[in-house]
Parts: structure tokens; C-alpha cells; sequence
């Protein structure tokens, strides 16, 4: 060898692979205004729709009157619920097995539900259009508080549903009840509650919020009437769902239906769904022949598709005098607003809810979980998070500092106390899961180590005194929170939609000069898949990241996938572009034990190409077998280098995390400040260390915004008051803390290459730690659980009610 | 949204009363009326433009009086609705109370509703929004009814 060549690491490192902080090759069009989202498609001849929306959050519709907005210029057509029914489109089945109006059906049932789609040559004209609508509506009483869905004298939100005894899933026990759903040993967690020495039982909140990409949902949808094909361009985060979804409803064969998803500005669940402005340009395009685009503007976004969270979950911890957990009983009532348009595997009417029991060895546990009917828009989608495993990780986080409240036990010993120990992998939970891999005691002692927790918590002793004696007017908090995740939905022993079982898919396809293409089911919303993504195969075969374009959201050209949401790329699809590259890789093995005229099980894979064993100066490079797989194959091998791989996981993975969150208040105003704020994240193997930092950051930012502020609130006629971004928390850079972040590292077992997912992780775990810190802070005054979000009048409040504030 | 208050009018209270059924003078003086029809006894449709915030609108719709003792009560009340704005309905309990033969204190006692945009939008300033326009709909009755006392 001369000097020219290589060392192993110089080649290792030229090919970007995992481990690498590969800079994201998608930022090269971002950071110059270059990226192609919908509201950039502009067909010939495109009309645009809008809605009228109800201002009413219950009634009865009974005129809606469009002569006057026909006489508008410009506006070509209304469409009405009346002309839907003509194509039987005027309702639609959602993702939870419930259907909902696509445009009013003589009644509304929440505030801007849509009641009518004007389509006009540009949306001006369709502003104006809309405003000569006249809906003449006969206001109904609303029910807004779901605590009183239930009652005896509630009014009747669902008449299409009257006389129906059983839904989607199971038996209904009044109008406006949708599900009851129950996981665990009833009997034998309330004989745990009997025998406990010590219990807590608290109602604890999440509170209505959403998701609020900055790119609102949108598409173009384009009908050629000589084909018979329909091609709808949209911000879909599972467009090969939608393209399915499209055919069962519009009765359209699947082949015609072209789905296309653009770049996306954030998705965090909101596009997951259907809505009804996908299926009003869809019909508008064939009614009139000509592409239509809609597009939602910040209050539509906010106030009528998918929210998040708005479970009310009363909790209960059995627990013996030294801080052992014996049983844990939750029930939860779940506000779905006026159709349960949930976005959760068929199966599970409460996602994974049942992934409660946390990190801890709970011997058993009971969770029963009602959904309601209410007068508030329709969703529950997850929120950068899986499914309503943000929900689980705040009730038992927010439950676990509660009970170390209650025996006066520091809540990061309590929970080291009852962690699932190492050695109990795989760990089988009180309510059927089963977790993959996990060392929860090193990332506790880790984190606590770095932060200085024992110092930081004399320190609030010390200012806690200080406060009694007058000195000062602040309080602090240190919010703890060690969170297990459930991601990469998943097995399709009990994960489908639509009956469409959860795998994701993956085909790489190399060409002759030793480059490549690789096309997912999965679509990027920001997440950094085409920088990733090439990682993966970078280190599987061999062809530097650089080499390997990314390709994913045309449903014609990418393999059938289920899409981005859950934190499922990386567990799902990530796992098939190992395994697709594995067959690959296999092949070329073949292919190079033919040129080096060896047999194959001679050679060893060695970073970017085959040598054999023994023999290293005989070596045949990647890049020199793509050439060979195209021009001298082994006799009887087809020529070409590709494959595809759809993945079926065996089960879900668990990534965890230790967060901690240091918080002064001051009790005058309320106001806070985040001093600090340090998460640890342990998401198995670690695919692109920067990557995953933006992921941390990002998540991190939203948790501040639910836990600090970020709400959809209704008022008590059911008008939504936080319909801007006046009143909807959005931190900026203003506002958002410094985050610190850090890792451990343990490989999920089951996954080919140990990953397990990250992009959810900080909100799942971010949020209680926030909350745990405001919290904290207070409970020396004597309160125990005071209700998200801790805006800054809300803490002003609660020093008030504790006495703090004269 | 609830308020009340009261306005000191230097007039007698059968002026007042005579004022308060007086359409022409509700129509000078309600903040933005562009109309004021009278459709039958006690009844009356209503133009006004209304604004919360960043939301401006043309509310249509009618004014009812109800609850009527001459000269010393009655209960006005109306509801619109403002096209895409939404709507917004409310009413008062308008009591007169005679402090000597020329002075009138009108007590005022307002419960009002708003929904759609005008809500989402105005929230946060209704409050305020209603609390000025009732005030400025007594200021200019009071002035309004003290001129014409003293004119007539």
C-alpha cells in the first residue's frame, strides 16, 4: 500500500454513515426559499375553494341560500352537503371507525365546522363569495363541558347515531358516548388499593391543544376527465393512505389516483387525517373539470382539523410506607369533540394509553378510558408524540411526584425505587406490553450527576427558607420526568388502519457508478429523511450518504407505507432500508465472490466493499460491483442491483429519557424562568447525533409551549377563544430556554439496527417536566396538583389561592 | 359577559321614558346604528356596524322591548347576526330612578353574547369593547335627552 491510501477510518468516514453529524442535504433548497410545498403547486387554469363556516357551536341548519354568492365575479360554484349527497360524499369515515360531515348535514356541531365550499377563479373571489352565503341556523344548547356529556339531560349532539347501542368499539352507554375501553386486572388492582398502606388519587388534565404546523393542511386535487385520473398534490403525512382512503370513499380504482406530497412545513399529527376540504377540492375538481387548490388559513388550521390531548385522567397510586408502588388505577375521560375523527391504529381506541404504567414495576394496574361526544371540533391526533403516549407519560409522571409529595420521599429516589431493573428486559408490563430494552437506573443516576440535583435541591431548601423569612418573593422548582416511550407502530399481530397493517417499506435500487436511489412509504415533514435515510445505507453497503438520493411522498413511484407520524420512521421504515439493503448487500456479495473468483463465504464485508478472508489485497469496492452488476453477472444471476423490503416489526419500540427542568417563579406576577433545562435521551442507536439534537430541540420547544401555555380553550357557549397565534402560545426565540442535551446509549434487541426513534421523545418527556417544576415549586405552600397549562396569570392564581399573594 | 352601571340624565324621568321609546333617539345614539326601523309596536330591525379588535361587521337583526312599566323599567334586547363575523345578541334592564323633578339616574344592567369570528378574534378585548360602547351609548342618550329637556 502507498501512502495514498485510505486508513480505515478515512474511508469509514468518507461514506457519512450512521454516527456520522452529516449536515442535512435538504437544507441546501430550505435556507434558499428552494423547497416545493403545495401552496408553490400552480396549475393551468387552477380555481381555488374556501369555507363558510358555522359560527354556531350547535345548531340546526335550516336555509343555506347561495344565489346571491353565485352573482359574485369569479365564483363558479357552492357546494353544499346537498350536492355531495349526489356523489354520496356528504359524510366520510374517520381513521376511529365513527364518520363525520364533510359539509353540514342539517345540523352543525362545533364552532367553523364546515357548512359550504365556495370554489372561484382565485381566492379573493372566494372571500367574497363566502361572505354573500346566507345560512339561516337555529341555535341548539351546546355542551362544552365533557364532564356533563353523560348527564341524563344532555342535548343529543349525534341524531345520526340515535338508537345505535354499539360503536366501533363496543357497547355505547348513552347518546353521547362514544367508547368505553378497559386493559388490566380490575380485581386484582383494587385488592392492591385495599391493602395499601399509603395511596394518592388525583384528577389530572391534559389540556385541548394542537399541533399548529406553520404550514396550515392544504392540497391541489386535479381531475382529468379523459383518463379518469385524479391527482391531489397535499400535506399528507401517510399519503399512500390517503390515495387508499380516496378510492374506498370516492369509489375511484386506486391505480387512477395519484397522491403526491410535496415538501411539508411540519406535520406533529395534524396531517395525519382526512379532512373535509381534501374531499370538497377533490369533488370541486370534478364537478368542474379544472384543478382546485384550498388551502386553511391560521384559524382554520387551528380551530376545525385535528387538535390534541384533552383527556381528564383521575389516577390513583397504591403504595407501601417506604415508596413501593403496588397498583395503579386510572380512568379517563376523553373529550373527542363531535365525531371521533381520533387518529389511532383501528385496534385502539385510546392509542397506547395503556403505556401508563410508565417506567416503573407496577405488580398491577386497571385503566378504563370513556370517550365523549362534545360541541368542540373533532380529532385527538398525536401531537409530536405516539399514540396518547404523551397523555400516559404526563399522568404517570406528574401521579409519581404526587406520591413522593405524600411520603415526603425526593421524587428521583422514589422513582429509582420502583424502575423496571435491567435485568427484568424484556420486561412485560401490567398492561400487556412488552418492553424491548432499557437501562433507566444509568440515565436517573447520569442525569442527576450532570445537573448537580442533590445541590440544586439544597438550594431550593435554602430559598424555600429564605421565602419564609420574607427574603425574597421567588420560588423554585425542579421538575423530574423519566419517561418510556411506546413508538414504531407496528406488529401487524394488533396494528392496522383501515384493516392495512402497520409495516413500512423501503426499495433501493443502485446504479452502475456506484450511486443510488431509495424510495420509502415514510414522508418527511422536517424530520431530515433524505439526510438519514442515506446514512442507513451508507454504512449497510457502502456507497458514501452522498451517493443515495432520497425519494419519498410520490404513492406512484414510492413501495406502499403507512407514513410519518408516532415516531415510526426510524423503528419501521428504518429497519427496512437495513433490511432491503441486506439483500443487496447479499447479492453483491455473490456478485464479487464471482470477479475475485473466490467462493463467497471467503469474503468479509469490510466498510465499503468485499475482501477475502485472509487475503487483504484482494478486495473489490461497492462502487466496482454496482459497475459488474450491470455488465458480468455470475452466469444464471440477473443482472441489477435493487430490492425492496416491507417491514413488519415484531413489536413496538421503548426509548426512555431523564429530564430534569430548574424553574424560579416569581409569586407577584407569575412569572417564570426557565434556568434549565437538561434531557437526556436514550433512542438505542444513534443515527445522526445532530439530527437527533434538532429533534431534542424542537420537541423540547413544543413541551414548553403545551405545558406553559399553548391551549385551545372554549368558552362556556362553545366559542374557541384561542383561534390566533394573539391568543395560541407559539414561543419564539424570545421565549424558548437554552436546552441541555445528553444521551445513553441501549440498542432495541429486536431492530436491525438498534434504533428506536426519537422525534417524540422530548415532548412525552418535556412536558411533565415543566409541569413537575411548577408544580414543585409550590408544593411547599401546600398545593398538590395545580392543572396545565402554567401560563403566567394561572401561576399568579395559584400563589394567590395559596396564600403567597395578598 | 355581565355588566352594569348608571347614568346621571338632568331630566325628568317621564323625559327619560319618553326618550327610550323614542327610535330616532336609540337611533342617534346607539354607537354605529346605520338604521332603525320601527316594524311593529315594541319591535324594531336594527343596522350597526361593530367592531372588536380586527374584526369589523355589519350586524342586521331586531331590537325588542319587553318588560315594559311606564315610567320606570323596561328590558331592551337584540340579537344579529354579522354574516361571517358571527353574531352577537344580548339585551338590558334599563330601570329609571327619579332624584327630584329633574334629575333621572338610569340604572343599566347588560348581559350580551358573541360567537363566530368576532369571538376567536375579540376575546380577549370584548370585555372592554362592551363596556365602552354601553358607555358611550348612556353618554350620548344622557346628552341627548338633557338637550331636549332643556329645549323643550
Amino acid at each position: 500500500m502507498n501512502d495514498m491510501t485510505p486508513t480505515r477510518e478515512q474511508r469509514s468516514a468518507a461514506l457519512e454513515g450512521m454516527g456520522c453529524k452529516r449536515k442535512r442535504v435538504e437544507d441546501i433548497r430550505f435556507t434558499q426559499g428552494k423547497g416545493n410545498y403545495v401552496d408553490d403547486v400552480k396549475l393551468p387554469g387552477m380555481l381555488h375553494g374556501d369555507f363558510v363556516r358555522s359560527p354556531h357551536p350547535h345548531a340546526r341548519v335550516k336555509r343555506i341560500d347561495d344565489s346571491e354568492a353565485l352573482k359574485v365575479p369569479g365564483v363558479l360554484a357552492v357546494i353544499t352537503a346537498e350536492t355531495l349527497k349526489t356523489v354520496n360524499l356528504a359524510w366520510m369515515p374517520t381513521l376511529a371507525g365513527d364518520v363525520q360531515m364533510v359539509l353540514a348535514d342539517g345540523k352543525v356541531l362545533f364552532q367553523n365546522q364546515e357548512v359550504a365550499f365556495v370554489v372561484a377563479t382565485d381566492r379573493y373571489a372566494a372571500d367574497d363569495g363566502i361572505n354573500k352565503v346566507i345560512v339561516e341556523y337555529e341555535p341548539l344548547a351546546p355542551l362544552v363541558d365533557p364532564f356533563k356529556s353523560m348527564d341524563k339531560d344532555a342535548p343529543v349532539l349525534r341524531e345520526d347515531l340515535a338508537g345505535k347501542t354499539s360503536g366501533a368499539h363496543g357497547p355505547r352507554k348513552h347518546h353521547n358516548h362514544i367508547f368505553e375501553w378497559t386493559v388490566g386486572d380490575k380485581e386484582l388492582t383494587d385488592a392492591a388499593f385495599k391493602k395499601a398502606e399509603v395511596t394518592i388519587k388525583e384528577m389530572i388534565s391534559y389540556h385541548r391543544t394542537h399541533p399548529s404546523p406553520l404550514e396550515t393542511c392544504q392540497c391541489v386535487c386535479s381531475f382529468d376527465k379523459i383518463k379518469g385520473e385524479l391527482t391531489i398534490y397535499g400535506t399528507f403525512q401517510a399519503p399512500h393512505v390517503i390515495r387508499t382512503v380516496v378510492s374506498l370513499i370516492a369509489k375511484l380504482p386506486e391505480q387512477k389516483i395519484h397522491v403526491i406530497a410535496p415538501d411539508i412545513g411540519g406535520g406533529f399529527g395534524n396531517k395525519v387525517g382526512a379532512y373535509p376540504g381534501y374531499i370538497c377540492a377533490a369533488v370541486a375538481s370534478i364537478v368542474t373539470g379544472k384543478p382546485v387548490k384550498w388551502v386553511e388559513d391560521r384559524i382554520e388550521n387551528l380551530t376545525a382539523t385535528s387538535f390534541a390531548r384533552d383527556y381528564h385522567m383521575t389516577t390513583e397510586i397504591a403504595a407501601t410506607k417506604e415508596g413501593k408502588v403496588t397498583g395503579l388505577r386510572v380512568h379517563v375521560l376523553a373529550d373527542h369533540g363531535a365525531f371521533d375523527a381520533c387518529a389511532d391504529p383501528s385496534k385502539w381506541p385510546a392509542g397506547f394509553f395503556n403505556i401508563v404504567t410508565g417506567s416503573y414495576d407496577f405488580p398491577t394496574a386497571h385503566l378504563a378510558v370513556d370517550g365523549v361526544y362534545t360541541n368542540k371540533a373533532p380529532g385527538g391526533v398525536a401531537y409530536r408524540c405516539s399514540f396518547r403516549v404523551t397523555e400516559a407519560a404526563y399522568c404517570i409522571e406528574r401521579a409519581m411526584d404526587i406520591l413522593a409529595q405524600k411520603l415526603n420521599m425526593d421524587p428521583a429516589e422514589l422513582r429509582l425505587k420502583n424502575f423496571i431493573k435491567p435485568e427484568q428486559f424484556p420486561y412485560h408490563s401490567a398492561l400487556g406490553w412488552e418492553y424491548d430494552s432499557g437501562d433507566y437506573h444509568t440515565a436517573m443516576r447520569k442525569m442527576m450527576e450532570t445537573t448537580g440535583y442533590a445541590a440544586l435541591r439544597k438550594e431550593q431548601a435554602d430559598k424555600r427558607a429564605a421565602f419564609a423569612r420574607g427574603e425574597t418573593r421567588e420560588i423554585m422548582g425542579l421538575g423530574v420526568s423519566f419517561f418510556t416511550e411506546i413508538v414504531g407502530a407496528g406488529p401487524s399481530k394488533n396494528c392496522d388502519i383501515l384493516g392495512i397493517a402497520m409495516f413500512d417499506s423501503c426499495e433501493i435500487r443502485l446504479h452502475p457508478t456506484g450511486a443510488g436511489i431509495a424510495r420509502m412509504g415514510t414522508k418527511s415533514q422536517g424530520q431530515g429523511h433524505e439526510t438519514t435515510w442515506a446514512q442507513i445505507i451508507a454504512t449497510e453497503i457502502g456507497i458514501p450518504a452522498d451517493n443515495i438520493m432520497v425519494e419519498e411522498g410520490n404513492t406512484d413511484t414510492a413501495p406502499y407505507g403507512l407514513g410519518t407520524y408516532g415516531s415510526r420512521s426510524t423503528p419501521v421504515a428504518g429497519a427496512a432500508i437495513a433490511m432491503a439493503a441486506r439483500k443487496i448487500k447479499a447479492k453483491a456479495q455473490m456478485i464479487a465472490a464471482y470477479r475475485l473468483e473466490v467462493h463467497e463465504d471467503d469474503l468479509e464485508f469490510d466498510i465499503d466493499g468485499f475482501r477475502v478472508k485472509g487475503l487483504p489485497e484482494k478486495f473489490m469496492s461497492m462502487k466496482d460491483i454496482c459497475w459488474a452488476a450491470y455488465n458480468s453477472v455470475p452466469p444464471g444471476m440477473e443482472p441489477g442491483l435493487e430490492a425492496v423490503s416491507y417491514y413488519d416489526p415484531p413489536n413496538m419500540t421503548y426509548p426512555f429519557g431523564a429530564y430534569l427542568c430548574v424553574m424560579d417563579i416569581d409569586v407577584d406576577t407569575g412569572v417564570y424562568n426557565v434556568r434549565r433545562f437538561y434531557a437526556l435521551d436514550d433512542c438505542g442507536t444513534r443515527i445522526n447525533p445532530m439530527i437527533i439534537e434538532g429533534q431534542v430541540h424542537g420537541g423540547l420547544t413544543e413541551a414548553f409551549a403545551i405545558a406553559m401555555g399553548q391551549e385551545i380553550r372554549y368558552d362556556e357557549v362553545g366559542n374557541v377563544v384561542t383561534g390566533s397565534f394573539m391568543d395560541f402560545f407559539m414561543p419564539t426565540a424570545v421565549e424558548t430556554p437554552h436546552w441541555e442535551t445528553d444521551f445513553t446509549v441501549t440498542p432495541s434487541p429486536h431492530h436491525p439496527i438498534g434504533a428506536k426513534g426519537v422525534g417524540e421523545s422530548p415532548n412525552v418527556g418535556g412536558v411533565p417536566a415543566f409541569s413537575n417544576a411548577v408544580n414543585d415549586a409550590f408544593s411547599f405552600l401546600g398545593s398538590t396538583h395545580i392543572q396545565m397549562p402554567h401560563d403566567f396569570w394561572r401561576n399568579w392564581k395559584a400563589a394567590k389561592q395559596l396564600g403567597a399573594v395578598a | 359577559m355581565q355588566m352594569n352601571d348608571s347614568q346621571r340624565i338632568p331630566a325628568s324621568r317621564e323625559q327619560v321614558w319618553a326618550a327610550l321609546n323614542d327610535p330616532a333617539v336609540l337611533k342617534q345614539c346607539i354607537p354605529g346604528c346605520q338604521s332603525l326601523d320601527v316594524t311593529a309596536p315594541n319591535e324594531m330591525t336594527a343596522t350597526v356596524v361593530f367592531k372588536v379588535g380586527p374584526v369589523k361587521a355589519t350586524f342586521s337583526g331586531k331590537v325588542t322591548l319587553s318588560d315594559l312599566d311606564p315610567p320606570n323599567a323596561y328590558r331592551i334586547s337584540g340579537e344579529g347576526s354579522g354574516g361571517v363575523a358571527g353574531f352577537a345578541k344580548g339585551g338590558a334592564l334599563v330601570r329609571l330612578e327619579s332624584q327630584g323633578a329633574d334629575v333621572t339616574v338610569l340604572h343599566y344592567d347588560v348581559d350580551a353574547q358573541i360567537g363566530g369570528k368576532l369571538a376567536q378574534l375579540g376575546a380577549r378585548l370584548i370585555n372592554s369593547t362592551a363596556t365602552k360602547l354601553a358607555g358611550e351609548f348612556f353618554k350620548s342618550f344622557a346628552d341627548v335627552v338633557s338637550a331636549k329637556a332643556e329645549a323643550g
